[in-house]
């Protein structure tokens, strides 16, 4: 795979969260409105970047034994500096994104990444492979926020671009949006309309349902 | 594909049922309760079927031609359901997009009925009542309740309503209502608010056809059991903690997390069997 591929393959074709189906924990917390899905999205996405390159760096020096706790402790570097940044420059957003900054220290995605990428390639396409799946992961978050924001609240960044019926305009917000199961329902929207546009993504059930004369036979 | 028939581990009957029996025996049962709701309610509550009817079907049709299969008109017996429940005051959009939710993330994506674990009904009043503030479902009056009764029968005899789920949430209900714990926001007057019973009697409709729906309580006869108390309890607690103005929202929402219990209820129930066998044969 040329280095270019490495950014370029996770953002539709081998998408972490549409296709391998990581992060999806964060990425239903934290899409409820358009900018904590923006900011966890580049929050991740630098932690992504960090923890590959610093990983595949220490690669040779890291005993296999204890490679798990190395590289949470160095993803849990980074992730702290990133919260500590978050909190003094923007406090309210760090509010509002509650722990799910922290918990980027157990993302699945993250952890993946560190062990399946960085440990056994090069530092520069690992930092590729980060931030490819940094920007991965940001599409759909970034895609589901929007839905649920505007949809829930009729606005987009916190500007109203609607009226809603309670201020007096016609819009009338689906409170359902604002509610987690949406973020399940719009997720598994994207998936589908991915495997349908992608039939390579599609899996297929190791059982099915036979019918009544398969029984009988 | 014509061959295919409902998950023969879902229902014990001498013959199998084909889908279009099914939807036969649904809508025949619930014909009553749509004509008493048509005639108590008025031309709004006609409207609110109408629109119901044709998202369904727009949706089933859809997925027929999608997936290159017969239309299996399930979707009709959901759109009576839900304008059963409806409040007659529901604009006629929510209607269409709730039946839209409710047909398509309750059913079709799982392939059918019989294949999802939600009741479709439940869920579309469920998005009805999530999502839009305002909503609310219409309140049962003694008319209702009588035209439940003929329907309830006919799907109890044919095994398409489980009658152990439906006596076990009866029986925590009026249980329930003899400790005093009565249901309020139920019925449209507060005259039998005094009986025991009358609880269980205002909620019969969602007791029938929302939450002892054979395809969607646990498939297991132990587990229909608990299936039924567990729903019978969600109800009464629901209406406990939101008070009166939750009315007969309190069945759907338990029985759509009823629903999502039944899969455990049943590994359980499978569970204890074999537990039980291992030790029976040492």
């Amino acid at each position: 795979m040329s280095l270019r591929q490495h950014m370029i393959s996770p953002l539709i074709g081998n998408n972490p969260i549409t296709l391998q189906i990581l992060g999806i924990c964060s990425a239903l917390a934290v899409t409820t409105t358009l900018s904590t899905a923006l900011t966890m999205s580049v929050a991740l996405t630098v932690v992504l970047v960090l923890s590959g390159g610093v990983i595949s760096l220490l690669r040779h020096h890291i005993p296999p034994s204890i490679r798990l706790i190395i590289q949470i402790t160095i993803v849990a570097s980074i992730v702290i500096v990133i919260d500590q940044l978050l909190q003094a420059f923007m406090f309210d957003m760090s509010k509002r994104l509650s722990i799910f900054v922290g918990l980027i220290v157990t993302n699945c995605l993250v952890l993946g990444r560190a062990e399946a990428f960085a440990m056994r390639n090069p530092v520069a396409p690992s930092v590729l492979d980060g931030l490819g799946n940094g920007l991965g992961y940001s599409l759909i978050l970034i895609g589901v926020g929007t839905v649920r924001e505007f949809f829930g609240t009729g606005a987009l960044m916190g500007v109203q671009l609607v009226t809603t019926v309670a201020d007096g305009g016609w819009f009338q917000p689906l409170g359902l949006m604002q509610l987690a199961p949406s973020a399940f329902f719009i997720l598994g929207l994207v998936v589908w309309l991915v495997r349908v546009w992608r039939p390579e993504q599609r899996e297929y059930p190791e059982f099915r349902l036979g019918s009544g004369e398969d029984g009988r036979r | 594909m014509s061959g295919w028939l409902l998950d023969p581990h879902r229902l014990h009957w001498r013959r199998a049922w084909s889908p279009g029996g099914v939807t036969l025996a649904q809508a025949i049962a619930l014909a009553p309760p749509v004509a008493v709701t048509l005639f108590e309610r008025g031309p709004g509550q006609l409207m609110i079927l109408i629109a119901a009817l044709l998202a369904s079907l727009v949706w089933e049709l859809a997925f027929a031609s999608l997936r290159r299969r017969a239309a299996s008109w399930h979707g009709v017996t959901t759109a009576l359901i839900f304008a059963v429940m409806a409040s007659p005051d529901t604009a006629l959009w929510q209607v269409m997009l709730a039946m839209s939710f409710g047909v398509v993330f309750g059913e079709l994506v799982f392939g059918g009925r019989g294949y999802g674990f939600l009741p479709a009904a439940a869920a579309a009043l469920g998005f009805l009542l999530f999502s839009f503030t305002g909503a609310g479902l219409a309140p049962a009056g003694t008319g209702l309740v009588i035209a439940t009764l003929p329907g309830a029968l006919l799907l109890l005899a044919t095994g398409l309503v489980s009658w152990r789920a439906l006596s076990m949430a009866a029986v925590v209900i009026i249980l329930t209502g003899v400790a005093g714990q009565g249901l309020d926001g139920i019925w449209s007057s507060g005259v039998w608010m005094r009986d025991a019973w009358a609880p269980a009697l205002g909620i019969s409709f969602g007791l029938v056809f929302l939450v002892s729906d054979s395809l969607s309580t646990a498939s297991t006869n132990p587990g229909r059991y608990v299936h039924g108390a567990l729903a019978g309890l969600l109800i009464v607690l629901f209406d406990a903690v939101a008070g009166p103005d939750i009315g007969q929202a309190a069945v759907v929402f338990a029985a759509l997390l009823a629903s999502v219990f039944a899969p455990i209820i049943d590994y359980f129930a499978v569970a204890l069997v074999l537990r039980r066998r291992r030790a029976g044969h040492g």
